[in-house]
């Protein structure tokens, strides 16, 4: 398997926080790779260095070999890169198949005035509402999005970014705040959206999850790297048990 | 029904007032988009009335332009300014924007003002003639009234496009925006700049149809009169501030009668619509309707 994404000595300070200081790391094509490590370790800042949110002080980044390097994050999109928020980030006001429309925003090719004059609409919604029903949320796509609960809205924002059609797909811990059937639907879901063919980054706290789905595991600490390897691997570390649970665990 | 209303408000003075509903609806639907559809707080929007206004007579009295040609001109120079205004949306938010927009339109009635061999300051521009075939009020009223309709038609179709879904992203969250590929930059001057095209065709027809031209036409307090047409109708809806313009262009006629109170009357009414009705009067419509369903 070649290497998707690429990164090498990624470095972001805030002020006087390292937030992320020399992390080299390579997802292979087609993996599940999650990123693991205890709070504050530097993993969402990690994320928003890969989607564009924040760039970084220093180091290189490239995606299936084509350099990142100072592209915000709605060009990112329209290579392949998409991503959802740890702290849920949805159009609330809109409904919530409009959530998902507003998601093919970069597959539209129907110049503007062709719709103020002649009227048109989107192309999108048999596939806006495939995605509902492979999120679990087929009946709800007239409600608004504001009003769905908690692990609902989650699964919204994955169908809005899967509506990029994203190659390398970002997920900034999915399983926080969902009961125990939902982590397995969401479970079951990434796996598939796996099968398919797309790569996927997944920040995660939920061991069950990491440890079930993930072929590749990178652990992070104080912003640095800690340890990459297998779930198996990962679970024998002395030093990640040590990170997790204090020193005289180990 | 739109045809009808000159001869039941057959008076000349209620038939000029009919004239300028049709303008403030055109205005208010222009700021919508901006305000209403990508969230911005523009206080700016007057500027742009202004600039429709003196370009299109300038035009067409100093340069013997032909009317129409002037008007497509001065949409062009109000758009341009309308992308100018974008520049700072893309970097300032919520009330920052405010402040920078209610800035530009402060600059441009200074502008408008103080560049007299231009614009003629104070003094004004006299004898403006409405656009020829329209000199009657009724005439003109049919003019602008479908002008109206016919941006009421064109930005309904393009809010109900996905170009509609992308701009109230921007409104929502623009982080959120920006991780599904849209631009925000790019697309907040799209609706700054429609919106002031439309602003600016607006004021083509209001010189002709006073007849002079001064600055004070558009002052910044118009940019604020814009704004509680939108809200008190109903933000980010294509038929609220339609509704807003109507009310708040016919309101305070109709209160002529309490002299001097009108305008606490105005204001008072104004506070309780925001504080009682966020949403405006189709949300207060559509309150009521669910209740009695």
């Amino acid at each position: 398997m070649s290497a998707l994404l690429r990164a090498r000595e990624l470095r972001k300070s805030f002020g006087g926080v390292r937030a992320v200081q020399g992390v080299s790391l390579e997802v292979p094509q087609g993996a599940i790779f999650a990123v693991i490590g205890p709070n504050g370790a530097g993993k969402s800042t990690l994320l928003n260095l890969l989607s564009g949110v924040y760039q970084p002080d220093s180091g290189a980044l490239d995606f299936d070999g084509r350099s990142l390097a100072k592209l915000p994050a709605h060009r990112r999109v329209r290579l392949g890169i998409a991503r959802t928020f740890q702290k849920i980030r949805l159009f609330k006001q809109l409904s919530v198949l409009e959530n998902v429309l507003a998601g093919f925003h970069i597959h539209h090719d129907t110049p503007f005035w062709k719709y103020v004059v002649l009227g048109a609409t989107g192309r999108f919604h048999d596939e806006a509402r495939e995605l509902l029903e492979f999120v679990g949320l087929g009946a709800r796509a007239a409600e608004r999005a504001g009003a769905l609960s908690y692990g609902q809205q989650r699964m919204l924002e994955i169908a809005r970014s899967l509506a990029t059609r994203p190659r390398l797909f970002m997920l900034d811990e999915p399983a926080a705040g969902l009961n125990a059937a939902e982590v397995d639907f969401l479970l079951e879901r990434l796996e598939r959206i796996g099968a398919r063919g797309t790569t996927l980054i997944v920040v995660e706290h939920n061991m069950d999850l990491v440890m079930n789905v993930a072929q590749r595991v990178f652990v992070m600490d104080y912003g640095e790297p800690l340890f990459e390897g297998t779930p198996r691997e990962v679970q024998s570390n002395s030093r990640v048990v040590s990170a997790y649970l204090g020193g005289e665990f180990a | 029904m739109l045809a009808a209303l000159p001869w039941v408000l057959h008076t000349p003075y209620w038939r000029g007032i009919l004239v300028v509903c049709a303008m403030n609806v055109m205005l208010a639907l222009s700021l919508n988009l901006v305000l209403g559809y990508t969230g911005q707080l523009n206080l700016g929007q007057s500027a742009f009335f202004g600039i429709g206004a003196y370009v299109s007579t300038i035009l067409v009295k100093t340069y013997h332009w032909n009317f129409w040609l002037a008007a497509l001109a001065a949409m062009g120079a109000a758009g341009l300014l309308g992308l100018a205004l974008a520049a700072f949306a893309v970097r300032l938010r919520g009330h920052y924007l405010a402040i920078a927009s209610l800035g530009f339109a402060v600059i441009t009635y200074q502008v408008l003002l103080n560049w007299e061999s231009v614009t003629e300051g104070v003094r004004g521009i006299y004898g403006i003639l409405p656009p020829r075939g329209f000199g009657s009020t009724v005439a003109l009223f049919y003019l602008v009234a479908g002008l109206a309709f016919l941006v009421y038609l064109v930005l309904g179709n393009l809010v109900r496009s996905p170009v509609g879904e992308t701009l109230r992203s921007i409104r929502e969250d623009e982080v959120s925006a920006a991780s599904i590929g849209i631009n925000p930059a790019r697309w907040k001057a799209f609706a700054f700049g429609v919106g002031a095209m439309i602003g600016g065709l607006a004021g083509c027809f209001y010189p002709g149809f006073v007849g002079t031209l001064v600055p004070d036409a558009f002052n910044i307090v118009e940019s604020f009169t814009m704004m509680a047409m939108v809200i008190v109708g109903g933000m980010g809806t294509m038929i609220g501030p339609v509704i807003g313009a109507i009310v708040l262009t016919f309101l305070p006629e109709l209160l002529r009668g309490f002299g001097e109170l009108r305008l606490m009357i105005y204001g008072l009414a104004l506070t309780l619509v925001v504080l009682f009705m966020p949403g405006g009067i189709v949300q207060a419509w559509n309150a009521l309707r669910a209740r009695l369903a």
